[in-house]
């Protein structure tokens, strides 16, 4: 295998070439396995041994669910799709409700508030706290949780939300849109209470 | 956000040694495409037996006697509720469900919403029920069932056994005597095959015709003796159970029911005048005579009053 080469095939490339030739998922591994890592932590699984088992489950999730990927969606969504689920049923497993958790840290708040034209009307005073929503991020339900961090920190499309969570693409916009209006809410109670 | 991930070739490395030593392979194409067809496969016997539903569900609402259903029930509401086929609209809840579900877990199914889905399904369900209907399926699988299960009774069955209660005044058979004309008397054998003594004075000529061509035929009346088994018929109409009738059927055979119960009033009251005036003479004003039986029983007077 030519480094330089691999690096160059789009996903679904490598997946042809790893049904021939498992050394090819080692890239797959290579090209996800960073972004995997910060979204399953988002989802709740901030231990890093936790972490690794996760993730060792998904890739051999993927590794043996090759044959299943429908070429006509985008591999990202796919493997995110296997991590979702594969976070959710690690807490179920165990039993635990997820971790308490920063969603993002500061400098990706302050993206997310200056950012997304959709996100602006989430905020109305640029001055509150990173910390104060991810507070107010964890406060709300997890299925709006779930679709805000998809669109404002993985940098997800609604068609890719809509195959990740295996929902309308309709449903990806009423979720956002109310996960707004509690996150909104949230915000507003923590200012009352401060 | 800054969490460090594991070591990136530790992981890479371990994953591969995994596959290797666990001796992991990707499954078979075949295996998702035959786990899609399987589902596919399911949604088709969900919308195949949700059509039947449909079409027996169908048939057995337009062919529920409606046109004398103020002979056999109190109401039109009563007779609503007894005309739904509760098991097949049932069987259709329950399959519409399924194919909605198995159509949701089809590869792209999530991505349509559940009341597209929803009616999709209706509405094929609708179209191959009605296809079903028009090729006579519903009346097969009605009747197919009805013979072949103790649990289910055919629409026919049904029918039968609404017509068949001597006690609420119907009785469903044939005349298998009569006495000479004028006919006052005949015998009349039922579905189970119970002798009666009928008593024909008040029907008109038309009832007897029908009665003497020995065919089956429903009649409305009271049981008067029941330890002697004699009935005193007030309307006779022909058994018209038939696979093909349309709503124009129902609807004509609704119209003659009225206009039979109309012309039956008017002949029953005219022949008792001219009774009157044979007995008494005319301008008499009384006589046990105007004691009409078909005019005083509960049911036919329920038919008069929805006439007028």
């Amino acid at each position: 295998m030519e480094q330089d080469t691999i690096t160059t095939l789009s996903d679904e490339e490598l997946v042809k070439k790893t049904l021939s030739n498992k050394e090819y998922f080692g890239e797959i591994v290579d090209r996800y396995e960073a972004k995997l890592t910060r979204y399953i932590a988002r989802l709740g699984i901030r231990n890093p041994e936790d972490q690794l088992d996760v993730l060792q489950d998904i890739f051999l999730k993927v590794y043996k669910n090759l044959n299943a990927f429908d070429t006509s969606l985008q591999f990202s969504s796919w493997i995110y799709r296997i991590s979702h689920n594969e976070a959710i049923s690690s807490y179920r497993k165990k039993n635990v409700r997820p971790e308490g958790h920063l969603i993002a840290d500061s400098e990706e708040m302050l993206g997310f508030l200056s950012g997304k034209e959709d996100a602006q009307d989430v905020m109305f005073d640029r001055n509150i706290n990173a910390e104060v929503v991810n507070k107010a991020l964890l406060a709300i339900d997890n299925k709006y949780r779930e679709v805000i961090i998809l669109r404002f920190f993985e940098h997800k499309e609604y068609e890719e939300i809509s195959d990740i969570l295996r929902i309308p693409i309709g449903s990806v916009g009423t979720l956002l849109h109310r996960g707004k209006k509690q996150l909104v809410t949230e915000l507003n109670q923590d200012a009352i209470r401060m | 956000m800054k969490n460090t991930p594991p070591n990136k070739s530790s992981l890479k490395n371990t994953l591969l040694e995994r596959i290797e030593q666990e001796n992991h392979h990707p499954r078979s194409r075949w295996f998702f495409r035959s786990r899609e067809c399987v589902i596919w496969f399911l949604w088709l016997i969900t919308v195949i037996v949700g059509a039947a539903a449909f079409a027996v569900s169908f048939f057995v609402m337009t062919h529920y006697q409606y046109a004398l259903y103020e002979a056999t029930h109190a109401n039109f509401l009563t007779f609503i509720i007894s005309a739904l086929p509760y098991i097949w609209l049932i069987v259709f809840a329950v399959m519409t469900f399924l194919a909605v579900y198995n159509l949701r877990h089809t590869k792209r199914g999530y991505r349509y919403s559940v009341p597209t889905v929803l009616m999709s399904s209706i509405l094929v369900s609708f179209a191959a029920g009605s296809t079903l209907h028009f090729f006579g399926l519903s009346y097969a699988i009605d009747s197919y069932l009805g013979a072949q299960t103790a649990m289910y009774q055919s629409q026919d069955e049904v029918d039968i056994a609404l017509w068949q209660r001597p006690s609420e005044g119907r009785l469903l058979g044939r005349q298998v005597h009569s006495t000479a004309a004028p006919t006052q008397l005949i015998i009349f054998a039922d579905e189970s095959d119970t002798r009666w003594r009928m008593d024909v004075t008040e029907l008109m000529p038309e009832d007897i015709k029908l009665l003497q061509q020995k065919k089956p035929v429903r009649v409305l009346g009271v049981v008067t003796e029941a330890d002697y088994n004699i009935f005193h018929a007030c309307g006779v109409f022909p058994w018209t159970y038939q696979k093909n009738m349309t709503r124009q059927d129902l609807s004509k055979n609704r119209q003659e029911f009225l206009q039979k119960m109309r012309s039956q009033n008017e002949y029953a009251q005219q022949q008792l005048l001219t009774i009157e005036e044979e007995v008494f003479g005319e301008g008499s004003t009384s006589s046990p005579l105007t004691t009409k039986v078909c005019a005083e029983i509960a049911m036919m007077k329920r038919i008069s009053r929805s006439m007028e």
